[in-house]
């Protein structure tokens, strides 16, 4: 199937996921607004101590917030497009609904990806949003239209990065069944890019730029539009990103031929 | 009489050992958690490394102060996180609540027992983090004994409370069979006003006024201050006096609520 054909049918499962969810309303509210509260807690905090504080290794609250912001906003897109490799395992190959994908003239993968569009993810966005225009405009940082083309490419790249690397850990279902163990441990290590990576120690950093490249979704395309001196690395965001769907696609290529229905 | 106390002692006692080894069943969550809380513990020290970077004192708490509260406050995070509302979603929507209230024993008592016992699962499990704190952050663990007893009956006051509270809370399901939504945002409030993400002391007069109206500090900061020190122990008996008139407030709330909630029970079958 073309790519475009893809597209058509991907438009297909949303509108019957969104079907779904006039069905439940309610729920939607709450995942939204309890997604809303909890950042907000967080962002409490930190804006509490950083009153007293007024920089973080050199960083001010506005530029945190920048850093915040672009991380949740590519966590959000990982949210929004890829949650079903959370539950790859547990849910459809445990249950062998993951056999109904292959037997179905499309990409398995884009079945699994296309078969849930979570709306969770939508307060996530929403509130990455409204933190980078905040920090935009409190650190006046003029958009010329070669830095918000750079803001764009940043913001997929690292979308694409928390999606290849949830893909990565989510191909060991194929072996062990539950695989968010796994991910969640890889996953969880993205909190270290909530913050400026310069005020952690040079091995932190070095994780975040290199094994685990969480890096490259807050801190370096920040430093760049902010203009602080990173070197190439402000660049890095779409090659690691590509590598890592490469790697993950392979990797679950890989699994594919060695999987064997639970048959439940 | 000693025997129907013996007999009533071991039922509660079987309840409670349940839990324990349900929460103790699935070794791979044990790590994956242990992992985890290892790395938000990483998160915090370092960036409260940074906010001391230029001053010693912050709301006249030194850096070590303020990282052995954190540091303490993540071995105590499940006071915060553990709740009762998925527990009466669940017995409430699989109709199972028909039989816990037949059961020759008093549901709320048996609850207790069984959320001290998940309770004191879940911190005996944080033993690890607390060790990963003291090895590899310097936590600085309270040398005397006294301060730990003291600690102790405070911890054990603030649970008393905050089980109270949830059993009130809990009661929202038998109205609206959906408490997800509820339970995130009382585990948020129950973290940020507790004191579990930063020390109350470092609120503005406002916010720390929202959480002094709060139940929450009676589990995490109220137990934390004594740990740490900043209540001393003369002052100890005073922190104990307010947690039992909560206790017995909280305490009566509970069972006025559920006694008005009960009535409104639908049991779906299942």
């Amino acid at each position: 199937m073309s790519f475009s054909g893809y597209l058509a049918l991907y438009w297909e499962f949303l509108i019957q996921r969104f079907k779904i969810l006039l069905e439940y309303q309610v729920n939607f509210l709450i995942g939204v607004a309890s997604t809303f509260f909890l950042q907000a807690t967080g962002l409490l905090a930190i804006w509490i101590v950083m009153r007293q504080v007024p920089l973080l290794a050199g960083w001010s609250f506005n530029q945190i917030l920048l850093i915040y912001g672009l991380v949740t906003i590519a966590s959000s897109i990982n949210q929004l497009f890829a949650d079903n490799l959370w539950i790859v395992g547990s849910v459809y190959i445990r249950t062998s609904q993951f056999d109904r994908f292959l037997v179905r003239p499309i990409n398995p993968l884009f079945h699994l990806l296309a078969d849930r569009f979570n709306q969770d993810g939508i307060g996530n966005l929403l509130i990455g949003l409204l933190l980078l225009i905040k920090a935009l405009v409190a650190l006046e940082i003029a958009l010329t239209p070669l830095k918000l083309l750079y803001l764009i490419v940043a913001i997929l790249s690292g979308g694409a990065i928390f999606i290849g690397l949830n893909l990565l850990t989510a191909v060991s279902a194929f072996w062990v069944i539950d695989s968010v163990p796994v991910t969640r441990a890889i996953f969880e290590t993205h909190t270290f890019a909530k913050y400026p990576l310069s005020i952690y120690g040079r091995g932190i950093t070095l994780l975040m730029t290199w094994l685990i490249p969480y890096g490259f979704t807050s801190f370096y395309p920040a430093s760049y539009l902010l203009g602080r001196d990173v070197g190439l690395l402000a660049w890095g965001g779409p090659l690691a990103a590509v590598t890592l769907l490469l790697i993950g696609y392979y990797a679950w290529q890989f699994g594919m031929r060695h999987y064997s229905s639970t048959g439940s | 009489m000693i025997q129907a106390l013996r007999r009533d002692a071991s039922a509660y006692a079987a309840l409670a050992a349940m839990t324990s080894k349900r929460l103790l069943a699935y070794n791979i969550w044990f790590w994956l958690e242990l992992f985890v809380r290892t790395l938000s513990i990483t998160v915090f020290v370092y960036f409260w490394r940074a906010v001391y970077a230029n001053t010693n004192h912050i709301s006249s708490l030194s850096l070590q102060q303020t990282l052995n509260y954190i540091l303490f406050a993540q071995v105590l995070m499940p006071m915060a996180q553990f709740n009762l509302l998925t527990y009466f979603r669940e017995i409430i929507v699989e109709g199972t609540i028909a039989i816990e209230l037949l059961r020759p024993v008093r549901f709320q008592l048996a609850n207790y027992f069984q959320s001290l016992a998940a309770m004191a699962t879940l911190l005996f499990m944080n033993i690890p983090v607390a060790l990963i704190a003291w090895l590899g952050f310097g936590l600085q663990l309270p040398a005397s004994g006294m301060v730990w007893l003291c600690f102790a009956i405070s911890l054990l006051l603030g649970q008393i409370a905050l089980f109270f509270f949830d059993w009130a809370l809990g009661c929202v399901a038998f109205y609206t069979h959906e408490v997800w939504g509820l339970g995130v945002l009382r585990y948020g409030i129950a973290a940020f006003f507790g004191g579990a993400l930063i020390p109350l002391s470092f609120m503005p007069p406002l916010l720390q006024r929202v959480a002094e109206v709060l139940p929450f500090r009676l589990g995490m900061a109220m137990p934390l201050s004594v740990l740490t020190g900043v209540t001393p122990l003369s002052q100890t008996p005073r922190l104990w006096l307010i947690q039992l008139a909560w206790i017995l407030g909280l305490g009566l709330l509970s069972q006025i609520v559920f006694r008005v909630a009960v009535r409104k029970i639908t049991v779906f079958g299942g």
